[in-house]
């Protein structure tokens, strides 16, 4: 039975040719995927985006490249989960349909 | 640092962990290593070679293994219900478990959804682990993902979690992979969440 899965890059040619079904690229120091340390809103909203890209991904095999400057960011709370965060939908969203899985 | 949660009404407790005396064990490298790491992790240039290194190891093996049609599973439950696996290749690990080598290591290691960062260690030589060691969630965010468990944004966390350690060769990688795979598939997870060293 099959798994859905979700995973962090920091190097995005890796994520690129490794193919797998949903990857999202962060510009963060190695050790970091997560964010800063005790940053617990930072480490929210990497996890709603792997969570985002988990529900709303249309197709295998991209790497939504994700925009947080490293220590220079700020993070609003998640106010809701169930709505796939803004990264991501705009990742997404620049897509063309054939990449979307739409008929164009 | 999480100050508008409570204006929005979200209940996720605010950090105690990193404070805690006890955090996860460091496995001991040398310090000849501990400032290459520094230089890999905390600079431009070094970050530069890292990812250089990193491409060079994986490009080529990726090119020959991740060939064929990228399998596909949609999520079929709302995350609300869903059973969640962490895995990580940060080199975590529970402190009473065997450390992995840490030139290479093909083998894994399981962590149950109970363990509390003072109950793990990390043992891994590329990149400086001292911020992971003051918040593990930086490789493995078990805390956070069991503060969602309890918020129900997920269902529940699977009872167990797996960690690799530095690892070159994809090739001697795979028995691991495919145990761990099947050990995912088997036990009823909806979603696997990968996290890089």
């Amino acid at each position: 039975m099959g798994v859905t899965t979700s995973a962090l890059a920091l190097v995005k040619e890796v994520a690129i040719a490794a193919h797998a079904p949903r990857f999202l690229y962060l510009r963060w120091p190695f050790g970091h995927a997560l964010g800063e340390p005790g940053n617990i809103a930072q480490q929210r909203a990497v996890l709603h985006d792997m969570l985002s890209m988990a529900t709303s991904a249309p197709r295998p095999g991209l790497v939504v490249d994700l925009p947080y400057k490293w220590r220079r960011e700020k993070y609003p709370s998640v106010i809701d989960w169930g709505t796939p965060g803004d990264a991501v939908v705009s990742q997404l969203s620049l897509l063309s349909p054939q990449d979307r899985g739409e008929k164009s | 640092m999480d100050t508008s949660s409570k204006k929005t009404g979200a209940t996720s407790r605010s950090a105690a962990t990193t404070t805690s005396s006890r955090g996860p064990a460091r496995t001991h490298i040398g310090w000849l290593k501990e400032l290459w790491v520094r230089f890999l992790s905390n600079t431009e240039f070094g970050a530069a070679v890292g990812h250089f290194a990193s491409r060079a190891i994986a490009l080529p093996q990726l090119r020959r293994l991740a060939v064929g049609a990228i399998p596909w599973t949609p999520l079929r439950k709302p995350l609300s219900e869903c059973t969640v696996v962490l895995v990580s290749t940060g080199g975590v690990h529970l402190r009473s478990d065997r450390p992995f080598n840490l030139n290479s290591d093909s083998s894994f290691r399981v962590i149950p959804n109970d363990a509390q960062a003072e109950d793990l260690a990390i043992s891994h030589q590329a990149y400086d682990r001292t911020d992971a060691l003051k918040d593990i969630n930086l490789v493995f965010p078990i805390e956070r993902l069991r503060e969602l468990a309890a918020e129900h944004v997920i269902g529940r966390l699977a009872a167990n979690h797996y960690g690799f350690g530095l690892m070159g060769s994809a090739k001697r990688l795979m028995p691991s992979l495919k145990e761990v795979a099947r050990r995912i598939s088997e036990s009823g997870v909806d979603l696997a969440l990968l996290v890089p060293a």
